[in-house]
Formats: C-alpha cells, structure tokens, sequence
C-alpha cells in the first residue's frame, strides 16, 4: 500500500512540470532572454495584457553562456535578447543580430541620441539600448579618514583592508590604467604590466572582491569604499543618503546592456511589439526606477520620480569622459588574465 | 576481464546501463576536455581547430602554478582537519546504543537537505561584521570591535571543514561500526595497554575507513570554490576559481581544460600515494 503510495506521488511529481503547458500552445509567444529578473514582472504582465503575447522569459547567468547558445542555435529560438555591449558587438560581427524592423518601432524616436551609435551599433540598426552605466566609487565620509577623489585615492595606505570591488578582471585592470593616464583598451603590453605591478601594491586595501550586490557589503559596514555600478549607486544612496558619490577624475568607464533580435528570430514581429512598448515614455520611466540604470528614453525623463530624476540621468558633457570596455587582441587579453589573477592571489595574502 | 564478467550468467547484460552511462557521462566528457586542452583558442571566441601545447605550457607560468599550490594547502589543511575532528565523532558515534546511534545519524545528515551554498550564507551571518558571533563576543565582554572574521583564510577553511565533515564522520562510523570488538579484547588480554590496543588493532582495522573519508574530503576540496568565493569575498584564487574564469571571463576554454586535466592528473597521483603509503587495497566501497 505504502510503495503504491510513493510510486503515485512520484508520478504526480513528473508530471507536475508539463501542467499548464497545452493551454497556451494556440497563443502568439515572445521568447526573451537575459539575466533573471532585469526585465521587471509587472512590465511584462502589462504587456502581455495589453497584446495577448504570452512572454517567456529564459535566462543566463553571464554574457558568455548567452552567446555559446545563440551560436549553437544560429540566431534562431530566441526573439529578444538582452546583453551587454562587447558581446554585442561579437554576436554581430557572427551575423546573429538581425536589423530592426524600423517601420514597426515608432517609439524609437524616443531614445536619447546621447546613447545610440556605440560602437557595437554605429548606424543604430541592431539594438535598442536598456540599461547604461558608469561604474563609481562610494565611499562611507564617518569611515573614511582620506579624500578621495579618483581611483588614486584607492592607494591610500588608510583604507587597508576596506574596499570592495567587483570581480570584473577589465573593469579593475582598467582603472589601473587610468591612473597610469592609459585607456582602458590600450594594446601597449608594458602599460598593461604596469598596471598589473601597480595593482598589486593596491591588494592589502581590498577586503573583498565581489560579484555582485556589492552596495550591500557598504551598507553592512563590512568596508568604507567600494566601487558599484550605476544600480548599486542608487541602491545604496537608498540605503544610507550620507554616503558620497565620487567621479574619479581619471576618467569614467561606461557601459551599456542594450536589446537585439537575433537574425533567426521565430516571432521577431512581437519583439518589435514589445520593444516598442518599453519604448513609450511612462513604461520607460517605470523600468528605471526600479533596475536603477540610466534612463536612456528621453519620453520617460518627465515621467521619473523626484527621487531617482538626478541619479538616472546624466548630462551630455559626462559621456565624451566615458569610455567603453572593447574587446583587445588576445596577446593583450591573455597579459590582463594573468595580472587580474595575481592581483587576485595577492589579495588573498 | 570479459572472464570475470561472464562468472555470473546475466551480469553483462545487467551491466550495460552501467556501461553507458559511465561512457556517455564519465569517460565522453574526458576525452572531450583532453582533445579541448590541445585545441587553440580563437582571438575573439569560440576554438580553432589547431594543435598546439601552449595552454599546457602557460601553467608553469607561477601566477597559474600558484592556484594549484593555493587549492592543494587548502584541500589538505581541510582534509587534516576534518579527520581530527571527524575520527572521534565517528569512532564515539559508533558505540553509542542503537537508539543514539540513529539520532545522532540523523543530525549528521540533516544538513545535507539544505542547498550547500545556502548553508554557507548561515556562515555569514555568524562571522559578518557585527554579526551573531561579533555581538556574543562583545556582549560577553570578550572582545571591544568588530573582529573582521568574514573574508579571511580562517572563514574560508571553517565553511571548507563544516561542509566535508559529515563524510569523514560516515566513513569512519561504518569501519568503527563493522570492526570485531573481540581482537581488541584478545589484545587486551595479551597484556597491551589501552593505548596500544586501539594504535595495533582498531587504528589499523579502521584505516580503510578512514581513507575513504580522507578521499570524500580530499577530492572534492581540491575542486570547490564557490566555498572560498563565499566566505573569502573571492580574494583566493584556487583552480576551481581560476577554471571558471577562464571559461566565463577570459573564455579561454582550451586553457580551462589544460588546467582542469591537469587537476585530474593531481588528484588521481595524490589518490595512488594514499594507497601506496597506506597499503590498503579495498577501500569501503569506493576505489
């Protein structure tokens, strides 16, 4: 009786997944793929309220894995992709992005000209941009005995043991070579050595390297300083108003997760659908406001609550600063692999 | 070999599930990674199909040699440790009643219901700035500030024994539980002391047991990482960490699978010296 038991519920487990499934089949789809949760629920509810299109939302951990498996599907099963800008450029240099149906997105007009014609989309053929950002340092003033003012100040014999950063092997070489006054793509491999002996007398400061929620680690009061992205910014100015914002004066780094439709698309015509919904200008404000990035749809400006309207915006003068991370020659990669790795094992020390 | 198979009418067909799957799963996967760990790497992505020695020769380089030596101490400082603490659990768990025996089994394997990772994060709030033991400390007195225990090497081997303990212990308790109890008699009716009744009889019957739990805890040491990312605020940089960047940052895939035979290659000598030191032949039930 009792094994008749088990077996019966061990059934009603299998097929538990597969309920739910035949229903829907009839329905118009749109299947998305990005990193879980960065496309609000209640944005995709309302739109597939408003058009019938029933959103399946698939997700990846990271850039890499994303790309692997729109090459193994040759641009096809997905129909809106959302990542970030060097693998981008990689998926359209492979031909996997497909051009945007221009006539059927109205509300591209909306985007802010100060975030199109990137280097991974000069004309603004292939993507829709989503989320830019400008990694920067926050520091906690009652913890902090130095100023700072850049990434040098990082250096300060004070801060032992009291910075978080991200674990990002371009992020972090690259702004030790900002303040060697190098760029952050340069292929010049003594510079990029140079950066990776500078980084390694700056390891007795960090205490933690991070993947991500790194504004927690601020908040906790487990460091003093520590350098976020532009949603981390917002979150932990959220968390504690006294922190300060620093935009080291070396230079800024600048990135943007933007949309594609990939070349084989099934349902391409409801990417468009939906690109064009996130487009409009309330429905723009509504996604900023609650991942943190900039705003880039100059519609949804108006639309941004009091309290995000100067963190979610920049000005145009902040930009020509900024420079994006690119992908570099693979003698160049390969020597900021082998720094970023004994910068790490120092750090551990 | 075909022999011993066909003793038992049945066994080769029996077998074949087993067969596949260790093909398909176990020895697939292998050559793979091997053929990979040969293979060059294109500039922007992806594998080109050209021989080439170089990821081989790139970990002699310190900074990658340096991550096998980092995951070996640890693996090995986490597998002395987890057998210190684990052989009297297990040894004591053993003569317990059959009533504790069960209670105290149930304890052990308990947390395994719980996603290790998840476990780890219980770490967290215990050893994180102003956290559960911070606050005891300093309310007992014990100490005036915050002691910083997070994002240390201490932390890191604390999350690596908590994690492996329970398979020293199992391993241990089941040689401890089977042993003849009569041959520590007869020794100690031949005269030997306590002492040296347990270090010739039962240090000695037990030591298959103990060398299971040596391997349960030694090999997968050698390979976690998200422990030491956890709980070292992933400041060190073992294999297992370094694989993995290579594979989703530097995507560099030859040279994962270079690094990651090479672990293969580091394991399985470490396993042959265990046996050739030791002379056990017969692990329980493993090897």
């Amino acid at each position: 009786m009792k094994k008749w038991l088990c077996i019966a519920l061990a059934l009603v487990l299998c097929v538990l997944p597969l309920a739910g499934c035949g229903a829907q089949a009839e329905k118009e789809e749109l299947i998305v793929y990005t990193w879980t949760g960065y496309i609000p629920d209640d944005v995709i509810q309302a739109f597939e309220e408003e058009t019938g299109i029933n959103v399946i939302y698939n997700s990846f951990e990271t850039n890499e894995e994303m790309l692997a498996k729109l090459e193994n599907t040759n641009g096809g099963e997905y129909d809106l992709v959302l990542a970030s800008d060097y693998i981008i450029k990689l998926a359209g240099d492979k031909g996997l992005i497909g051009e945007l149906d221009k006539e059927q997105i109205p509300n591209l007009k909306n985007i802010d000209p100060l975030y199109q014609g990137f280097f991974y989309d000069p004309e603004n053929k292939l993507t829709v941009p989503y989320a830019p950002g400008i990694p920067l340092i926050v520091y906690d003033p009652s913890r902090v005995s130095c100023e700072i003012t850049g990434y040098s100040s990082l250096w300060d014999p004070s801060l032992k043991d009291s910075i978080a950063v991200m674990d990002s092997t371009r992020v972090i070489n690259g702004f030790a070579l900002k303040t060697l006054g190098e760029s952050f793509n340069t292929e010049d491999l003594d510079k990029i050595r140079q950066a990776g002996d500078k980084l390694l007398t700056l390891a007795p400061n960090i205490r933690l390297l991070s993947v991500d929620q790194t504004h927690e680690y601020l908040l906790n009061e487990e460091v003093s300083v520590a350098l976020l992205f532009t949603s981390q910014v917002a979150l932990a100015l959220q968390g504690n108003p006294n922190l300060k914002v620093v935009y080291p004066t070396e230079g800024l780094g600048f990135g943007v997760d933007a949309m594609f439709v990939p070349s084989q698309a099934p349902n391409a015509d409801n990417a468009y659908a939906f690109l064009n919904y996130i487009l409009d200008g309330k429905v723009g404000a509504h996604i900023s406001e609650q991942i943190l990035y900039l705003c880039p749809n100059q519609a949804a400006y108006e639309f941004l609550p009091e309290a995000f309207a100067d963190s979610l915006k920049i000005t145009g003068s902040d930009i020509p600063n900024g420079e994006f991370i690119m992908d570099v020659s693979a003698d160049a990669a390969e020597l900021h692999n082998q720094i970023y790795t004994a910068f790490k094992a120092a750090c551990g020390q | 070999m075909k022999k011993r198979f066909l003793k038992k009418p049945g066994a080769g067909i029996a077998a074949v599930p087993l067969w596949m799957f260790t093909l398909v799963f176990v020895a697939g996967p292998m050559v793979y990674m091997l053929i990979l760990s040969f293979l060059t790497r294109d500039p922007s992505w992806g594998v080109v199909n050209e021989f080439t020695l170089d990821n081989y020769a790139k970990i002699l380089n310190p900074v990658y040699a340096g991550t096998y030596l980092s995951s070996l101490k640890l693996a090995l400082s986490t597998t002395a440790i987890t057998l210190v603490i684990g052989y009297p659990f297990g040894y004591f768990m053993a003569r317990l009643s059959e009533k504790w025996k069960k209670r105290l089994m149930m304890l052990v394997v308990v947390p395994f219901w719980t996603n290790a990772l998840v476990r780890m994060y219980g770490w967290i709030i215990i050893f994180r700035s102003n956290g559960l033991l911070d606050k005891l400390l300093m309310g007992l007195g014990v100490t005036d500030a915050p002691l910083r225990l997070l994002y240390t090497y201490p932390a890191v081997l604390v999350g690596m024994v908590y994690a492996l303990l329970p398979f020293m212990i199992l391993s241990v308790y089941s040689s401890v539980e089977k042993m003849d109890w009569s041959l520590v008699e007869a020794a100690r009716d031949l005269g030997a002391s306590k002492a040296r009744a347990f270090w010739t009889v039962t240090a000695k019957l037990t030591l298959p047991g103990v060398l299971s739990g040596v391997i349960l805890t030694f090999i997968p040491s050698m390979g976690l990482f998200f422990i030491a990312d956890v709980l070292g605020g992933g400041k060190f940089m073992l294999v297992g960490n370094l694989i993995r960047d290579q594979l989703f940052s530097a995507r560099d895939w030859p040279f994962a699978a270079a690094l990651a035979v090479i672990l293969t290659l580091l394991t399985t000598l470490f396993l042959w010296l265990y046996r050739k030191i030791t002379h056990v032949r017969d692990l329980e039930g493993i090897l």
